[in-house]
């Protein structure tokens, strides 16, 4: 299930609304059974509303704020009503901003701060609220029923390492909830607890570690308040940033360079690449890497094993780049762990390679090295603490900073991106990268370069036609059938993004449905541009996916080398250091393993009992 | 007559103070009103359409403390308003009993009132001020006389209820709203602890219930009534296999020493459900029963193609994981006897012994004895022994049944399984008057079961001491009579003659054996029941309870689970106090539903249409071959939809009383 924004009544044929009434005296036209807000809209009358999330089509009723006045035909008495999801009726008369509708819309407001921890100034939100918006849309001048010890009473869920559940700030809207339930199909969070103390909560769980989240963080992304937020480590960076006897060591995503402006004024998909650079370096990072290098370095070590159980006939394989689909793999499907590919993220490749190989050339003790990454994503938080990725107490990456957090770091540092002279990398190793590592940000990119180096393994020539336009597209499963060539022929091939769609998917392959040869999995619908981590929208669920993607195959256009086998840098490691890919110590540093982590889940009768709340034994 | 000293009911105000002029409202006619319990005068009632009060001396500041406070205790948080409005106005009116300074007055209490009442996401919201706003607009001066003196209020005396249209339809008062809240918020094993609170037979109730609650939902006057059975058997099929939840002994709240015994007659659903909650109770349950399984008519009148055998079984085994033990092929009258019972040292007994004896159609040439005749009730027990491979059963030909209850219907549907040509009902009144589920007559119909209405057999052919065929008569309508209802009778010279191989009465059963069992000191009723009082249960004979379709006659599941529900409380207080105590609860739902208070009311602001979603169910040309299952459960994603649908139709109910009200059992 792709959810790249459309409202729901859009495209229909204007004939179908056949309903007629009035919204504010303006004469309007609806379709059966469409709400009075959805109508509103069409016609460019603007109503306030909270809970509601037209993109994921989110209609809980829950704020009750975008309250109207109408007037039914035949009815003496107007009647207020949730326009949200009360549907039009002929004849119908809508007032939004009738006295009454507005002195009830601001009330709900209030009623809604009544709980709303309102310290704004520390919140994660500052500044970029939906409620603090609302305030201002219903004209709220009035606070009289705050109560500091009954919002504190709330709980605040610090157990993740990737992100913190503040429900001291929830409004209850369940937009968290409906898309983890209805859009990733996680089903992590739960709706528990009554009156003033209902939350949002961890299904089966009381913390993230025996959760069935995966950290994806697309509950984030749709959360209109400061509750559901990353775990905030700007001033850990900070802290190594200003040590003067560390070496710090930044690399950034391919996805972050087109999906950063915007927060800054810039038009949303300009390549900030740059600016980036420039701001590290402002800010006192010793050493900038670029994480594409690493994805040329994935695509090295990962179309070899591919190409590996091929002949094996060990079909199919999983790409494993992506943390959260590697924790829905270990956590949801455990039996399919021995399908995916043993090499590391291009986050681990790039830190591990950082306290190797960088030491060497840059003549420094590597225990003076601390790696901060720069992530559109929620959960390579979660994979920089893996068992795996923790040597001697000494983890490969250091530090993970999500998009936001970066954001927020160069506001500390008083930094306007838009006003960087972009610069460009200056250590000639680890920064060079190759169009098909810029790619592994969108869905399909993986697969797309790994063709490219594949096909030139096997054939001993380059593609003809580089880009396989045939593996882009935004359908939530699509596949392909590539020919290899030589002795490998046609591969079956599949890309899937989002995890209702990869749940599906995973399913097929399981009961022997599908037949495929390579698969990539993005857990983030959109892929890495739109990663749980990146920069917040208001009111919208990933509006900016595609602009983003397009400047993505931009920079592949541009690059000056297409194909990861051809970036001189990956071409250096391999000479100086690796000796080749899947050698001994390619494997010993640049591959993992994998972990079931499924919770069994088995309840007695007596605990469901204790938990249960308004409901008794009584006759 | 009760009096109404001032209210306001459904927006009339009633005023009756002397001299006052008659405002030309009806006089409230209410029934059953005067007393709560005994010597106990009920003062005032609030409720969901306004409040009523009956002794001008009562405290309205404490009585609709007291109305709210239950409200926000039942405010399950997801709407704005009900959440923070019902704690609000509940604290200003606490502070005002207690003769302190408020922190809202009462212009800013009625505001959050109408905001309650106006823009609540379900019905406990929307209801819970209308009382408060009545009170305010119309009797402010008494509100404010009553503050005045900056006196604390003295606490008065009386109980709160929540309740919704299904509930109270529901002859088990299950939660439904609380139930289906649960699927939403994603907790469906604590849906199933709500269902399993009233009875363990979960999956069996979502597959055979016959859904009074479902008639009572008012969702059915925006589209169609929500799916309280479908989500009910999603619920209890999803907890399990390898999520089952697990029944351990620390469930139950004090085990008893062991002498405290008690024996439970008949392991049908009354029997199940008895022992369970007794078992609960604390109590060692000794279960006799006469045939080798559990279950009763569950087991045996249901056939698998709609209770799957090891579904019921998984249910019925839960006694044993309690401490409850099966004692098979004991049958009462025959292998024991109540005294023998009492003898054996159990404290008291519970008969549930159902009505297994198929009643006669009364007509000429009719034999229970001759080939191809069947009741009802023992081809089904052929039907169940067929499928469990004890004895083959086949059929061919015309088969005709006659009866239209739910028994007849899973009469037929079974001989079509059984290789029967044809398959017929023969029901004397017409299709509307058939006491079966509209669903069960729909998918016969789907099978291809011939109905036949308005038409009585009047005489059975036989040839060589075979069916051969019945002779009918046609019915017709009479004019409608006091009752409203028409009868039929038959049409002189309309008899016609059916051929057939097998001829099925199921038109109704009776308590077999009855007669051994009044040997033992237990009365029967003239229609040869085990007589049960009423509210206790309890039969003529002390220390002996009984309940199920030996007491009611043929009836339903949920009516037998409810009973052995109600007989478990009963026997507790009996064994633990020598007698049944007084229980508010049931004596609240008798004021509502004897004065109507739970108006099957229209729902007047527009709802979005979102039509209910349907077990998938195998296809009627492969299914009546076969006695799999044909309904299936629904998918997850149908279930939160459905949930979705459910608008909350929760009412809080209040009365305030004389003397404290007599705490019963819980």
């Amino acid at each position: 299930m792709c959810t790249i924004a459309q409202t729901g009544q859009d495209g229909r044929d204007p004939a179908e609304a056949t309903v007629s009434l009035t919204i504010n005296g303006t004469a309007c036209t609806a379709f059966p059974n469409e709400t009075i807000l959805s109508c509103a809209r069409r016609h460019d009358l603007y109503i306030p509303t909270l809970c509601e999330l037209d993109d994921i089509d989110h209609t809980p009723g829950t704020c009750r704020v975008c309250v109207v006045e109408i007037l039914q035909a035949g009815k003496e008495a107007p009647q207020i009503v949730t326009s949200c999801n009360t549907p039009v009726r002929e004849g119908m008369e809508v007032q939004t901003r009738s006295k009454r509708a507005r002195d009830m819309q601001r009330l709900q407001v209030e009623l809604l701060m009544a709980d709303h921890l309102q310290d704004c100034a520390t919140c994660i939100r500052h500044g970029n609220c939906e409620l603090q918006d609302l305030a201002q849309f219903v004209g709220l001048t009035e606070n009289r029923f705050f109560d500091r010890a009954r919002t504190e009473a709330r709980p605040i869920d610090l157990s993740s390492p990737a992100m913190v559940r503040d429900m001291t700030r929830c409004v209850r809207c369940q937009r968290c909830v409906a898309i983890c339930r209805h859009h990733q199909q996680v089903d992590a969070l739960v709706m528990e607890g009554t009156g003033l103390d209902r939350v949002v909560a961890l299904r089966d769980a009381d913390d993230y570690p025996n959760s069935v989240c995966v950290s994806c963080g697309q509950c984030v992304l749709v959360c209109p308040t400061g509750a559901l937020g990353e775990r905030d480590e700007t001033d850990r960076a900070l802290d190594y940033i200003c040590d003067p006897d560390l070496v710090t060591v930044v690399q950034f995503a391919p996805a972050v360079r087109v999906a950063f402006g915007e927060e800054f004024g810039m038009p949303p998909g300009t390549n900030v690449e740059g600016q980036i650079i420039a701001a590290c370096r402002k800010i006192g990072v010793d050493v900038v890497l670029d994480t594409n290098f690493a994805a040329d370095v994935v695509i090295m070590e990962e179309g070899t094993e591919l190409l590996k159980r091929l002949k094996e006939g060990r079909r199919p394989t999983f790409t494993s780049c992506c943390p959260a689909w590697i924790n829905f793999a270990e956590i949801h499907y455990p039996e399919i762990l021995s399908m995916l590919s043993s090499t590391k993220s291009p986050q681990q490749v790039l830190s591990t390679i950082a306290k190797t190989y960088l030491p060497e050339k840059l003549g420094v003790d590597p225990s003076r090295i601390r790696v901060i990454s720069v992530m559109p994503c929620v959960a390579k938080k979660d994979e920089a603490v893996r068992p795996q990725f923790v040597h001697d107490g000494q983890p490969e990456t250091d530090l993970v900073l999500t998009t936001r957090e970066f954001a927020r770091l160069l506001r500390r540092e008083g930094i306007d991106l838009k006003d960087m002279e972009p610069s460009t990398f200056d250590v000639p190793y680890m920064s060079a990268y190759s169009g098909a590592g810029a790619i592994f940000g969108t869905t399909g990119g993986v697969m797309e370069a790994a063709v490219r180096t594949i096909y030139a393994v096997v054939n001993g020539r380059e593609l003809d036609r580089i880009e396989l336009t045939q593996l882009r597209g935004f359908d939530g499963i699509r596949e392909a059938s590539v020919d290899l060539g030589g002795p490998v022929g046609k591969v079956k091939v599949a890309m899937v993004h989002g995890l209702g769609d990869t749940r599906a998917l995973v399913e097929s392959v399981l009961s022997g449905q599908a037949d495929y040869d390579f698969i990539e999995v993005m857990a983030c619908p959109g892929g890495c541009v739109d990663g749980g981590g990146s920069l917040r929208s208001k009111k919208a669920y990933l509006p900016l996916a595609l602009k983003r993607r397009e400047t993505i195959y931009d920079v592949d256009r541009q690059a000056k080398v297409r194909q990861s086998h051809n970036n001189p840098q990956v071409q250096a490691l391999y000479r100086e250091f690796l000796e080749a890919p899947n050698s001994e110590i390619a494997h010993r540093l640049l591959h993992t393993h994998y972990q079931d982590r499924r919770h069994a889940l088995e309840h007695t009768v007596k605990e469901i009992w204790d938990d249960i709340t308004m409901s008794t034994m009584v006759y | 007559m009760t009096r109404v000293a001032f209210g306001v009911w459904d927006g009339t105000v009633h005023v009756a103070a002397p001299g006052a002029v008659d405002d030309g409202a009806d006089p409230l006619v209410l029934e059953n009103f005067d007393e709560f319990d005994e010597g106990n005068a009920i003062r005032a009632f609030f409720g969901d359409r306004g409040f009523l009060v009956f002794d001008d001396s009562v405290s309205l500041i404490d009585a609709l403390y007291y109305y709210m406070a239950k409200a926000a205790e039942q405010s399950c948080g997801a709407c704005t308003p009900c959440r923070m409005g019902t704690v609000l106005v509940r604290d200003a009116l606490d502070r005002m009993r207690r003769g302190l300074d408020a922190p809202l007055d009462l212009d800013q209490i009625a505001t959050l009132g109408a905001q309650m009442r106006e823009t609540s996401l379900c019905g406990l919201g929307q209801t819970c001020a209308v009382a408060l706003l009545g009170a305010v607009q119309h009797f402010r001066e008494r509100l404010e006389a009553e503050t005045a003196t900056g006196r604390p209020i003295k606490a008065q005396h009386g109980m709160a209820y929540v309740t919704a249209p299904c509930i109270e339809a529901c002859p088990s008062k299950i939660n439904v709203p609380r139930y289906i809240d649960y699927v939403r918020d994603g907790k469906p094993e604590n849906s199933l602890g709500v269902l399993l609170q009233k009875y363990p037979m979960a999956a069996t109730c979502g597959r055979v219930c016959v859904r009074y609650c479902e008639q009572a939902c008012r969702r059915k006057f925006v589209d169609e009534a929500v799916g309280i059975k479908t989500l009910k058997r999603y619920v209890a099929d999803q907890q399990s296999g390898p999520h089952a939840l697990k029944f351990t002994r620390d469930m139950i709240r004090k085990p008893l020493n062991p002498d405290m015994r008690v024996a439970v007659v008949g392991a049908g659903p009354a029997g199940i459900s008895c022992a369970y909650h007794l078992l609960l109770r604390g109590y060692h349950v000794d279960v006799f029963e006469k045939s080798s399984q559990a279950g009763g008519m569950a087991q045996i009148g249901i056939p698998s193609y709609r209770l799957p055998k090891d579904t019921l079984a998984l249910e019925t085994d839960i006694i044993a994981d309690l401490g409850g033990r099966f004692l098979f092929g004991q049958q009462l009258g025959r292998d024991f006897s109540i005294d023998d019972l009492f003898a054996q040292g159990y404290k008291a007994v519970f008969l549930g012994l159902g009505c297994q004896a198929g009643s006669q159609l009364r007509v000429e040439g009719e034999n229970p004895a001759t080939a191809g005749y069947f009741s009802g009730i023992d081809f089904l027990l052929k039907v169940h022994d067929h499928v469990d491979g004890i004895a083959p059963l086949a059929l061919s030909g015309e088969v005709l049944v006659v009866g239209g209850g739910n028994v007849a219907m899973d009469c037929v549907r079974s001989a079509l399984r059984l290789g029967a040509e044809n398959v017929h009902v023969i029901y004397r009144r017409t299709l509307a008057d058939m006491p079966a589920d509209p669903h069960e007559i729909e998918d016969a119909k789907a099978e291809g079961v011939r109905f036949h209405t308005l038409c009585n057999p009047v005489r059975i052919l036989t040839e060589n001491g075979r069916v051969t065929g019945v002779e009918l008569a046609r019915m017709e309508q009479t004019e409608p009579g006091e009752s409203g209802r028409r009868k039929v009778r038959p049409i002189p010279g309309s008899e016609f003659t059916m051929k057939c191989d097998a001829l099925i009465a199921a038109i109704g059963q009776q308590v077999e054996d009855g007669a051994l069992i009044a040997e033992d000191g237990i009365d029967l009723d003239r229609w040869q029941c085990v007589a049960a009082d009423g509210t206790t249960l309890a039969t003529s004979r002390p220390g002996v309870f009984a309940g199920g379709d030996c007491v009611t006659g043929p009836s339903t599941l949920i009516y037998a689970m409810a009973a052995g529900l109600k007989a478990a409380r009963n026997i507790d207080d009996w064994v633990q106090r020598g007698s049944v105590r007084f229980f508010k609860r049931s004596r609240m739902r008798r004021l509502i539903a004897d004065n109507r208070m739970l108006a099957n009311d229209v729902v007047e602001t527009p709802v979005r249409n979102a039509y209910r979603v349907h077990n998938p169910e195998l296809d009627p040309e492969l299914r009546k071959h076969m006695f799999e299952e044909v309904e299936q459960t629904i998918s997850a994603k149908e279930a939160y939809a459905e949930a979705q649908r459910c608008m909350r139709c929760y009412r809080v109910y209040s009365v305030v009383t004389k003397h404290p009200i007599p705490e019963g059992a819980r």
